[in-house]
């Protein structure tokens, strides 16, 4: 066992070697040493084997403590965990499966509500235009009505003042006549033709109404 | 003047044996496997239907972690039966870890080669036997004669085949555990012996205050030594599933 | 190097024998790091692209990588057991 003692003095560095027995030796080793109950002689650590060659004790409670664990592993802690996983995992796809299920039911009965909705909105616009036709047409019936019955009376009146104007021009034809025979009457001395007048006056004034 | 003394390496690696046949590395590996078993124990007799929580959500994370992350990638569907085998391996592995960045235990039970070395042969039994159960006599042509080689090339490959499959898988995999961990050991013990030597500089005060650069480099390490323990299991762990999954399923 | 031959200066017959092998090994083990150190930057400097060129092979990627690593870096750990060996 070497020390190797470290000078630094200004930049200079400087390396000695001490031998363990020195007191910069000592005051490492013996505590550190004294963990070895194999250790003879303090001042050396328990041969032991070298570092790459194994230890029987330490390979037999490794190997045997791994074994233990691998078995107990294998047999026992790691089915029960799995089954734990599995069945929580089984459990959650179930719920998954049912929510879908949950939704798809959902869905189809949201589609029927929608179905049965749009039909009654179909009977409903059917029977709201059938209302409108029936009473389109029963206004217009009743429009033709009064229409028939407006045109009814303007006849009516029509005739009316037709046969009141008649009268009034045979009546005014006649006072004509009358008024033109005695005025010829006056003037010739002679009584004309009651025809030949009635005639006359008629051409007269049907020339001045068409005129 | 600064005294810096390593001590000799089996003096950091070994402790004194707490009775005659038991150390602190089989202390370890037994914590490990206990530690191991009280997990699950606990985990498995919490109510599995509930939400997981606590210890479960922890056994439930490890087990998902070895299904999805080495079995799936590794071996497939097929291999899920090895999940118990492979979670008691990354779990012993890692268990034995730890303890080296714990405070006053201070030693992985795996930078001392017997547990990584007892570990591999078993994993080394294990793929064999594994082989001959799927394929029988037929194991040892699919390794040593690998398809699709010219015939005059088997003088070469059938010997490193058989060197790299049956000779070098036990021996690396207990090397890259074991030297993984003796060197992280290793680098903590010189960084921690260093800044107690600066800190305890006899003639130089000055030098005191520059033990705090050793002592942050062994608090940024023992951060670094968690990921290690954690890497090195899940690669024991995975490359025993790449072996097992080659030794079932050749490669066509 | 000063240091290092005012250290050879001082030894003799076995010493000099345990310098020649501590120095060894310490060769031994810088050696033996150089081609891992290459090997795990490329590996992981090439994963990345990949994980950065397809996130969604991430996963796999990431198994490969480390598989990879386990593989390359267990050359550096042979040295670092010969470091042992040799050294101390």
């Amino acid at each position: 066992m070497r020390t190797a003692v470290v000078t630094v003095t200004g930049g200079a560095l400087r390396v000695e070697l001490v031998s363990a027995e020195s007191e910069e030796g000592k005051e490492f080793n013996p505590e550190e040493c004294a963990f070895e109950p194999e250790t003879s002689t303090p001042n050396e650590c328990g041969p032991g084997p070298g570092p790459i060659i194994p230890e029987m004790k330490e390979l037999a409670w490794g190997a045997g403590s791994f074994i233990v664990f691998a078995l107990l592993m294998r047999v026992f802690l790691y089915p029960r965990l799995r089954k734990g996983m599995d069945a929580r995992y089984n459990s959650i796809r179930d719920g998954h499966e049912a929510a879908d299920a949950a939704r798809a039911s959902a869905r189809s009965e949201v589609a029927q509500y929608e179905a049965a909705v749009s039909a009654a909105k179909a009977d409903a616009a059917k029977v709201v235009d059938a209302a409108r036709a029936t009473l389109e047409s029963e206004r217009q019936a009743q429009i033709n009505a009064a229409n028939a019955r407006i045109s009814a009376k303007r006849d009516a009146a029509l005739a009316d003042a037709d046969a009141a104007r008649a009268s009034a021009r045979g009546q005014i034809e006649a006072a004509v006549a009358d008024v033109v025979t005695s005025a010829v009457e006056a003037a010739t001395g002679k009584r004309p033709d009651g025809a030949v007048v009635s005639r006359a006056v008629a051409d007269a004034m049907s020339a001045g109404v068409s005129r | 003047m600064i005294a810096l003394e390593f001590p000799p390496i089996n003096e950091i690696l070994r402790w004194k044996d707490l009775f005659p046949s038991f150390n602190k590395i089989a202390l370890i590996a037994v914590a490990a496997a206990l530690i191991g078993t009280v997990i699950f124990l606990l985990a498995g007799s919490k109510d599995p239907m509930k939400a997981p929580k606590g210890v479960r959500n922890l056994a439930e994370t490890i087990v998902e972690f070895i299904e999805n992350g080495i079995v799936m990638q590794t071996m497939g569907r097929d291999g899920l039966g090895w999940t118990p085998f492979l979670m008691s391996i990354f779990m012993f592995i890692y268990l034995c870890n730890v303890p080296g960045i714990i405070p006053f235990l201070q030693m992985p039970a795996t930078a001392r080669i017997a547990i990584p070395m007892f570990l591999s042969l078993l994993v080394w039994v294990v793929f064999i036997g594994t082989g001959f159960k799927h394929q029988g006599i037929g194991y040892l042509k699919s390794s040593l004669f690998p398809p699709g080689v010219p015939k005059a090339l088997y003088i070469l490959v059938t010997p490193i085949e058989f060197i790299s499959t049956f000779l070098v898988r036990p021996f690396s995999l207990t090397v890259r555990l074991f030297a993984n961990m003796l060197a992280g050991h290793i680098l903590l013990v010189t960084f921690a012996l260093l800044s107690e030597a600066l800190f305890q500089a006899k003639g130089n005060p000055g030098l005191i205050p520059v033990g705090v650069l050793p002592l942050f480099m062994l608090i940024f390490l023992t951060g670094f030594e968690v990921l290690v323990a954690f890497l090195q299991a899940y690669i024991f762990t995975i490359l025993t599933a790449v072996y097992i999954g080659g030794a079932a399923h050749p490669e066509h | 190097m000063e240091a290092l031959s005012a250290l050879v200066a001082e030894l003799t017959g076995d010493e000099e024998k345990a310098a020649a092998a501590a120095s060894s090994a310490g060769f031994a083990y810088g050696l033996a790091a150089i081609g891992p150190g290459i090997g795990i930057g490329y590996l992981v400097g090439k994963s990345v692209e990949a994980m950065a060129r397809q996130p969604e092979a991430a996963g796999m990627v990431r198994t490969t990588m480390f598989l990879g690593i386990a593989f390359t870096e267990a050359l550096a750990l042979i040295g670092f057991v010969v470091f042992i060996l040799i050294g101390l």
